[in-house]
């Protein structure tokens, strides 16, 4: 007999009142349907998001609880020539740095870049299940998604688990047939579409520079500048970020990948321009 | 709590603790910062009665949390020539206890004119923990030898005490005793005391957690003191077979001052890359 | 300690010691300053690293130095045991302070002492550590440390063991000081680091 059985665990659907009890109905807001519905298991207790969200917490230092990996700097913005989009590579758990190579990019397809903010499990797992979604678009409209329909799925998607103790705060960027594309989405089901975002930690200081220096028209190496400048002021300043700055460019013809720089290179270059 | 209610708890005395900083540190814990951990002794403590005297013994490690902050710290204090202490709890508790006891000793002996008593060293003791109701935490074994012969007692942080023929404290007490339990006998040799009261301590060393390292053992007997510091060591470290030394410019520099005693030198900047 | 972050280490090695830190003063995740002190000399031979609370730091540095107004040098250990009784006093209200004493005494003995909160002493023969990063600390000087160690080798070792600590440690780091106090002189080196 399987442990779930022993220990009668049961999947949400079919017991659990806290959980979404007409599944059906999630699953006919999607753009595409006829998809399996998830079966996650829940813990055996009457209030299993209460349970979960006792023992799991991102911001508090006390030693009981499950720490999720957090603490980022990450931003999107768009420009006349695409979309650059640029991140760090810190990971900490309380104040432990648990890995400075963390790649926080996450390449749903060639033509979709989802960044990584909060959960990395949460966010690898749900953008992982988009890049599918976005696949099975493609094969039923023969044509690609666009980047407003993909954030769309995904906020339906996590939106669905609210108050589940997900935590998410990503942008989803891309190109389609309008040109540049760029959303907002997190946990708590909200979706903006907008020119220009940073979310984590370090996204006050990303945002100083980002806000000082930005302008629509400007030119692609200037563009990759101020986001590199703006990850490395925020890896300076905020202990959560740091590592490398990882950076992409979004044009007409997908993504391509600019580099991945290490930021004491970047202090010292920097500094001794000065 | 109200400051001035704390204030006409304490007083605004000169002497003795201070607790300027205990309001602003319950606000710095309710802010998520809590005090960084103090030092504690898991410790397996113990003293035996014997034929001539008294003999005490300690374990040697000191903790933080679940990190071990000292791995050969000394237990067994100084009280007075003829009388000494095995300290558990935390560490500075210990420390300053028995030195302050010690202090009191020392000054009473000078206006009695007399040796002092071992059963003085426990009353001293007891009543300055039992002020503090357990808040100092220091759980002792006192022990020694004075005109009334040789004694032996435990004394608890709240202020009670024990008198008895062998006695064990500490996280390690309970492996301690049950070797006591075992093997002690009354008039014991001198040398059959100290083998009992090693293997004892390094029964906690062994099967303790909040014990370990170094055995450390005082024996004490009419006029005479043997503090035999280190009188086991199980847990000797294995040293390296190669070094880590690394080579001289590893480390880059940004910048270097040299202060040579009366004369001040200064160099320039290195290159930053 | 993790609200401002610190990062303080002294070793011994042959006639000589050295105590290093790092420059950071944080607010918890936010870094103010990449040039804060936190190692201060007491006597030409004797210095003083306060990891900890830094309005601590300062409050504890300045009442020290006040009652060190005697016209003559003052032996680690001694100043050691009166930064210990300043502690102590404040048993039930501490300074949120674990300093680290490290200096050569009036024969040029090395001598390094910690302390933890409350006061309570561990004098060492090899290192002592401290701060937010003291495990990360703890385990490179538990590898790193060997006897006898010539000034300007214990200076590569004592640097690596702070630059490698505080590389894991989000609070600490930004920088690193190190001094290396001999029988003639004391050499202050600035490390070059890791600023994020």
């Amino acid at each position: 007999m399987s442990l779930d059985k022993v220990l009668k665990y049961t999947s949400a659907s079919k017991t659990n009142p806290y959980a979404f009890d007409d599944d059906e109905n999630f699953l006919k807001r999607d753009v595409t349907d006829n998809i399996s519905h998830f079966d996650f298991k829940f813990a055996p207790v009457l209030k299993p998001a209460e349970f979960a969200k006792s023992h799991i917490d991102v911001k508090s230092q006390k030693d009981s609880l499950i720490k999720l990996a957090h603490g980022t700097t990450t931003l999107a913005f768009k420009f006349k020539n695409g979309v650059i989009v640029a991140t760090d590579s810190r990971a900490t758990s309380g104040n432990v740095i648990a890995s400075q190579t963390v790649k926080k990019v996450i390449e749903i397809n060639p033509y979709l870049l989802g960044t990584m903010a909060g959960g990395a499990a949460d966010c690898s797992y749900w953008e992982r299940e988009l890049g599918r979604r976005c696949r099975l678009h493609e094969l039923a409209n023969k044509e690609r998604i666009s980047v407003a329909a993909a954030s769309k799925l995904l906020t339906n998607m996590v939106y669905s688990y609210k108050g589940m103790g997900l935590s998410m705060g990503t942008m989803i960027s891309g190109w389609d047939k309008k040109g540049p594309g760029l959303y907002y989405v997190d946990s708590e089901g909200q979706r903006i579409k907008g020119n220009l975002f940073s979310v984590g930690s370090g996204s006050t200081f990303a945002y100083g520079v980002l806000d000082t220096s930005y302008r629509y028209d400007m030119e692609t190496d200037e563009a990759i500048e101020l986001g590199r400048r703006a990850i490395y002021h925020a890896t300076h300043r905020d202990a959560m970020s740091g590592g490398y700055v990882r950076l992409y460019h979004i044009k007409k013809e997908g993504w391509e990948f600019i580099g991945l720089e290490d930021v004491e290179d970047l202090y010292y270059k920097y500094n001794n321009q000065e | 709590m109200d400051k001035s209610i704390l204030a006409e708890i304490v007083g605004d005395s000169n002497t003795g603790f201070k607790f300027d900083n205990a309001l602003r540190n319950e606000s710095l814990t309710s802010n998520g910062t809590g005090a960084p951990k103090a030092t504690k002794t898991g410790t397996t403590i113990v003293g035996l009665i014997f034929k001539d005297g008294v003999v005490l013994g300690a374990d040697t490690r000191a903790t933080a949390g679940s990190i071990v902050a000292d791995k050969n710290c000394a237990k067994i204090h100084y009280i007075t020539p003829n009388i000494y202490c095995c300290g558990a709890g935390t560490a500075a508790d210990t420390e300053f206890t028995t030195n302050i006891i010690s202090s009191n000793l020392a000054l009473h002996q000078m206006n009695s004119g007399r040796e002092p008593r071992v059963a003085t060293a426990m009353t001293f003791l007891k009543q300055y923990l039992f002020r503090y109701q357990g808040h100092v935490s220091a759980a002792l074994v006192l022990g020694g030898v004075d005109s009334t012969g040789p004694h032996l007692y435990t004394v608890y942080p709240h202020g009670s005490t024990d008198k008895l023929p062998f006695v064990t404290m500490g996280s390690g007490s309970l492996a301690a005793m049950a070797t006591f339990e075992s093997k002690f006998k009354p008039n014991m040799e001198r040398q059959e005391a100290i083998d009992l009261v090693q293997e004892a301590i390094e029964s906690g060393i062994f099967n303790d957690l909040g014990s370990g390292s170094n055995v450390d053992v005082c024996v004490i007997t009419k006029g005479k003191v043997d503090y035999l510091r280190n009188y086991a060591k199980p847990n000797e470290r294995i040293s390296k077979l190669k070094s880590y030394k690394f080579a001289r410019g590893t480390t880059g520099i940004l910048k270097e001052s040299i202060h040579k005693f009366d004369i001040v030198v200064e160099s320039d900047a290195m290159d930053v890359v | 300690m993790s609200y401002n972050g610190t990062a303080i280490v002294a070793m011994t090695g042959k006639n000589c010691v050295a105590i290093a830190a790092d420059k950071r003063l944080g607010q918890q995740f936010l870094t103010v300053d990449m040039d804060f002190q936190k190692i201060f000399p007491i006597t030409k031979k004797t210095y003083v690293g306060l990891p900890g609370l830094a309005t601590d730091v300062q409050t504890l540095y300045k009442s020290n130095m006040y009652r060190l107004n005697e016209q003559r040098d003052i032996e680690p250990k001694a100043f050691a045991h009166m930064v210990s009784s300043t502690l102590y006093e404040k048993r039930f209200g501490p300074y949120y302070i674990e300093p680290i004493v490290a200096g050569l005494d009036k024969n040029n003995n090395p001598y390094i002492c910690g302390m933890d909160l409350l006061g309570c002493m561990d004098v060492a023969h090899d290192f002592i550590v401290a701060g937010s990063a003291d495990e990360n600390l703890k385990g490179m000087c538990e590898n790193l440390w060997e006897a006898d160690l010539e000034p300007e080798d214990l200076f590569e070792t004592i640097s690596q063991a702070l630059l490698n600590a505080v590389d894991r440690d989000a609070l600490s780091g930004w920088g690193g000081v190190v001094h290396i106090i001999t029988p003639n002189e004391v050499i202050t080196r600035h490390l070059k680091a890791r600023m994020d």
